[in-house]
């Protein structure tokens, strides 16, 4: 396997912020090692210096986009943490609709909802799970799901929503996946109709967040914490910038927004912390 | 670990049981594809060794989706004659993690059985990592809503006090007062 350097580590983490935001210090030598080894071999590199000038050099950016699904692959999974669904059933997504049918009498119900690192998708259709068991016949809703990431890779796998059976094994039930998955052949496919609810393209949460549009309720799960404060701040004051006035923010069960941004004040509903703006 | 072997063929069978048994195995055989399979039903085995072609209802292919369909994490192994290689590919596209040719060579299945034995020590210790994992994050977490709800509602006590005592339209002793007040209905 070929070896960083000690002088090379600052030369590829340095880089590595500067296309993804991801904020890894020295001690993650080994990891960026397995991650980026078959990258940098199949590139012919002989260091990662090497690895690092070619990336920059390569004007099409694929290696840049293999650097970043190659980095950016973490742990995910449908349901994870069954806190933020319990709330969004029994707490957000009731409160939501009453007040948006409320508002709009008449016309369809309008909810948007966004995954801001959905990676391969689990969590967005979990959600799309959830208010399709809650909301039943889902005609007079107008509901749009967004997923990010800033992976290419993570972002193909989500719109294809093709799962094998260790991706889709854990955390979905056998009623639910019996119910909204296919299975064809080894891979385990989400069924159109939950499918069509949802939307996913490539975004890195550094950008400004253009065209976008304001949201009912937003997820930023376990991104966050790979960032630095710096940058955490920024985003979560972006979010808070394109959240509904009664808007609702999830972050990670093991997150906090305390002196990150006191636009947002936390609440709690039974086992979980949900965040609306002050 | 504990193996069913299924075989027809009676000194096939006596020869796998001696074999595994010498080797540390815990075995157990079965004539056909209907005992291999009523034999489940009774105990959760951890590896099925089928030959493909057995008399009967329960062919190799049956018992194999018989064994899935039960668990998927009992791995089978299909034993093939050379002719019918396809079959035994066939096999594997339905779930069987491996197959060998007839006359089976034992040190081959040893090496297999030791590999399959690896793969499941690792699926274990990594589920047992995730177990931990889990109970250290769920932990954190009801620690870390704690700090965040009372950090909160402690930042809005001090907006108040700031807010009553920097009040220039009562005197002073009255924003102590109320500012008192605030912090004895915490």
């Amino acid at each position: 396997m070929l070896k960083i350097s000690p002088e090379e580590i600052k030369l590829i983490t340095k880089y590595i912020y500067d296309i993804s935001g991801i904020s890894l210090d020295e001690s993650k030598k080994y990891l960026l090692e397995t991650r980026l080894n078959t990258i940098a071999e199949d590139q012919g590199c002989s260091s990662y210096q090497d690895f690092v000038r070619k990336a920059k050099a390569d004007a099409t950016k694929g290696i840049e986009r293999k650097i970043i699904d190659a980095i950016s692959t973490n742990e995910t999974l449908f349901f994870r943490d069954t806190g933020p669904f319990e709330l969004l059933q029994h707490k957000i997504f009731p409160e939501l609709i009453d007040a948006r049918t409320t508002k709009t009498p008449g016309l369809k119900t309008q909810l948007k909802i966004w995954s801001a690192a959905s990676s391969t998708g689990q969590e967005l259709y979990s959600v799309a799970i959830v208010l399709q068991e809650l909301l039943g016949n889902l005609s007079k809703y107008a509901i749009k799901l967004l997923g990010t990431d800033i992976s290419d890779a993570a972002v193909a796998q989500a719109s294809s929503g093709k799962y094998n059976k260790f991706e889709i094994e854990r955390g979905l039930a056998r009623d639910k996946l019996s119910k909204y998955f296919t299975l064809a052949g080894q891979t385990w496919k989400v069924n159109d109709q939950i499918r069509a609810m949802a939307n996913f393209r490539k975004l890195n949460l550094m950008q400004p967040f253009l065209g976008l549009g304001k949201f009912d309720i937003v997820l930023c799960r376990n991104v966050a914490i790979y960032f630095t404060l710096e940058d955490r701040k920024k985003l979560f004051n972006k979010i808070a910038d394109i959240l509904e006035p009664d808007g609702y923010l999830i972050i990670g069960s093991t997150e906090s927004l305390t002196g990150i941004c006191p636009r947002f004040i936390p609440k709690r509903h039974l086992r979980s912390i949900f965040y609306q703006l002050k | 670990m504990t193996i069913l072997v299924a075989d027809d063929d009676p000194v096939i069978r006596k020869l796998f049981e001696s074999r595994l048994a010498k080797e540390g195995y815990e075995v157990t055989v079965a004539a056909d594809g209907s005992e291999a399979a009523e034999l489940l039903e009774l105990s959760p085995f951890d590896v099925v060794i089928t030959d493909l072609v057995m008399p009967g209802e329960i062919g190799g292919i049956e018992l194999l989706n018989f064994a899935k369909e039960k668990n998927d994490e009992i791995e089978v192994i299909v034993i093939t004659a050379h002719s019918s290689v396809d079959t035994a590919v066939d096999a594997m596209k339905k779930g069987a993690v491996d197959y060998l040719e007839k006359p089976v060579n034992f040190d081959e299945l040893f090496l297999r059985l030791e590999k399959i034995a690896e793969v499941k020590a690792l699926m274990k210790s990594a589920g047992d990592l995730r177990e931990a994992m889990d109970v250290t994050e769920s932990s954190a977490a009801l620690t870390i809503q704690d700090l965040e709800i009372t950090n909160s509602r402690l930042g809005q006590l001090l907006d108040n006090l700031e807010r009553i005592l920097g009040d220039s339209g009562q005197d002073e002793i009255q924003r102590i007062e109320q500012a008192l007040q605030l912090l004895e209905s915490r």
